[in-house]
């Protein structure tokens, strides 16, 4: 602006002068009016959903705070968790889909890589014979084994999702009590979040056309039961609880063990918590 | 105010009117409730029905198998090895609808018309968790089939319910007896078993100290005709039940007497061989169960002939399986270390 420019302005009338203050008033108070109202209405249902509770009878998701334990020492791979996960819940029967599964990791002597299978490798495939039975093939039973253990793994429900970050419907969420659930209704299929997990816990579902994940059998830990994959694992190597209660499986389970989690780098926080596993394991 | 700033201000507002109506048209309901998300979809996801019951629920009808299972070795909270009735027979509450499900539902669910898996195969059922294996834990009990059974099924010799009881000795009914009723009976044992139930004649068993229910069920299958010997048969004939129960308890209340021939290197091949034996019949051949005789100062002649009829015609799925790999060399021997270990 030019000295001249200045000093026009400051030749202003008062009543333009008043006229334009007038004007920042009004203006401001529609403006700001309307901002309040617009944040309040923005704030009012968050600060009501602290008190609001999904319509579930006999739950109260404030009052649980879900955490899952692996114990992979106790592991004996017989995958009685991944057939029951997929009868519970209705997951394709073929062996390419799964909401949770086993991993062998075998190290042989005089190796430095380790050998990584799951139930979806085809020898593994063919020992199991048809479609919905699964188990692990013995074909290192004849080899000199240095090393070798079971993981099973699932959704590690962080509490800092990267899925839920990047779906831009809203079809994925965390919930109050851990949970991070998939509203199939809401799912367009674009599978951003398949990409985003850093555990390859989510897959395609082309049976609903959506994506699909583990749940923690949320069906089933609201009515008091366990997970499935939990209720059927004979020996104990996955815990449920709720983190609430310091009696729970899953409160002993953490007080009594020095657990760890997968890919604590990755910044998601998970809340399945493992004992037992090596370096191999991510 | 100037007409130009009405108009703007009126822009505005439509604007901010045509935003909320249409947010509010093109949201689903719920949607903000609890955050970015249809709220509603939480109750929807819990309000699908389970489909895997507790074994609590299995037990209301089939109260028998329950007991069977919840005594046995597959039920031990302690060790946190508990292998529920699901783990084997699969869900109970409903299967899945998927047609190509390979448990596809054939009716409504369970107990309703749904009938749930029996495993046929045991060999490939039991093995799913106890086969040898790189990478189970030591603590998981595993066995190559080759070794432990061959083409055998499980279930021949293990109640799938309740693994380490064996299926012949799930069979017994008898029940502890009264040894002082027992007493009065036993004088017409005393001359081929003994006076206080220790034969004189090596190639006549010795009853002291000998397991009870094992003891019972003896008679008991002489009296059926399930073991033969023509002497015993007419023996037990008139034994009832509880006459023999109490005979049973009598003599199992008597101190033993090892035979005590003397045959070291016999005895030593033998007590190899005897490792395979210390799970039902005891370390060192004294038995823990009721159900299975006790081995240890039983006279070799006897323990030879009864090997040997086990691997001829006597009937015992356990025993025939054991006896059919065995020599005549063995069976000496074997015969000769239980002869010669303490018997108490």
């Amino acid at each position: 602006m030019t000295q001249e420019g200045i000093a026009v302005e400051d030749k202003a009338t008062e009543l333009e002068e008043a006229g334009r203050r007038d004007f920042m008033r009004l203006f401001g108070g529609v403006l700001g009016g309307g901002g309040i109202a617009l944040v309040a209405a923005a704030l009012l249902p968050e600060a009501a959903a602290v008190a609001d509770k999904p319509d579930i009878p006999g739950y109260d998701w404030n009052k649980h705070h879900w955490s899952f334990g692996v114990d992979a020492t106790k592991c004996i791979g017989c995958l009685r968790c991944v057939e029951a996960c997929k009868v519970e819940n209705n997951v394709p029967k073929d062996p390419h889909h799964f909401r949770t599964w086993v991993e062998r990791y075998v190290t042989l002597e005089g190796e430095e890589k380790t050998h990584i299978d799951s139930q979806h490798d085809p020898v593994n495939i063919e020992a199991a014979g048809a479609d919905g039975k699964y188990r692990f093939a013995n074909r290192y039973k004849d080899a000199k084994v240095d090393k070798a253990f079971f993981v099973p793994k699932l959704c590690n429900h962080c509490t800092h999702p990267a899925c839920v970050q990047v779906c831009p419907v809203g079809a994925t969420y965390k919930t109050e009590d851990g949970a991070v659930l998939i509203d199939h209704t809401m799912c367009i299929g674009c599978q951003y979040c398949v990409q985003a997990c850093p555990y390859g816990a989510r897959f395609f579902n082309e049976e609903i056309q959506a994506t699909d994940k583990c749940t923690w059998c949320y069906h089933r830990i609201t009515k008091g039961l366990n997970p499935a994959c939990v209720e059927v694992c004979p020996v104990s190597a996955r815990v449920f609880g709720d983190r609430n209660d310091k009696q729970s499986p899953i409160s002993i389970f953490l007080r009594n063990n020095r657990v760890t989690v997968l890919r604590p780098e990755s910044g998601n926080a998970p809340n399945v918590f493992y004992v037992g596993i090596d370096k191999e394991v991510s | 105010m100037p007409k130009h700033i009405t108009r703007l201000l009126l822009v505005i507002v439509l604007a901010a009117v045509l935003a909320y109506v249409g947010k509010q048209w093109l949201t689903v309901e719920s949607f903000y409730r609890f955050g970015h998300y249809r709220g509603n979809s939480v109750a929807e996801i819990a309000s699908d029905k389970p489909k895997y019951a507790t074994p609590k629920s299995c037990e209301t009808c089939h109260a028998a198998k329950y007991a069977e299972w919840s005594r046995g070795v597959h039920n031990n909270p302690e060790q946190g090895k508990v292998v529920k009735c699901e783990v084997c027979h699969g869900a109970a509450g409903g299967r899945d609808k998927n047609p190509n499900g390979y448990n596809s539902a054939t009716g409504a669910e369970h107990p309703k018309n749904l009938k749930l898996e029996i495993p046929a195969d045991t060999v490939r059922q039991c093995t799913l968790c106890h086969e040898q294996m790189p990478g189970r834990p030591l603590q998981q009990k595993q066995i190559v089939v080759a070794t432990h059974a061959g083409t055998q099924q499980c279930k021949v010799c293990h109640n799938v319910h309740s693994p380490r009881t064996f299926v012949g000795a799930l069979a017994s009914t008898s029940k502890p007896g009264n040894p002082a009723a027992g007493k009065a009976i036993a004088a017409d044992c005393a001359a081929c078993h003994g006076k206080l139930g220790i034969s004189e004649d090596a190639s006549i068993p010795s009853l002291a100290g000998q397991t009870e229910i094992y003891l019972a069920d003896a008679i008991k299958a002489y009296k059926k005709g399930l073991r033969k010997d023509e002497t015993m048969m007419s023996m037990a004939k008139d034994l009832s039940d509880s006459a023999s129960e109490n005979l049973a308890a009598y003599f199992a209340s008597l101190t033993c007497k090892s035979a005590q021939d003397g045959e070291t290197p016999a005895a030593a091949r033998g007590q190899v061989l005897a490792k395979k034996c210390a799970s039902c019949h005891g370390e060192n051949g004294i038995s823990k169960q009721a159900m299975w005789p006790s081995l240890a100062g039983l006279s070799k002649p006897y323990l030879e002939k009864a090997l040997k009829s086990y691997k001829a015609e006597r009937k015992n799925g356990m025993m025939n399986n054991i006896a059919k790999n065995m020599s005549d060399a063995d069976m000496a021997d074997l015969a000769s270390y239980y002869a010669n270990v303490a018997c108490r």
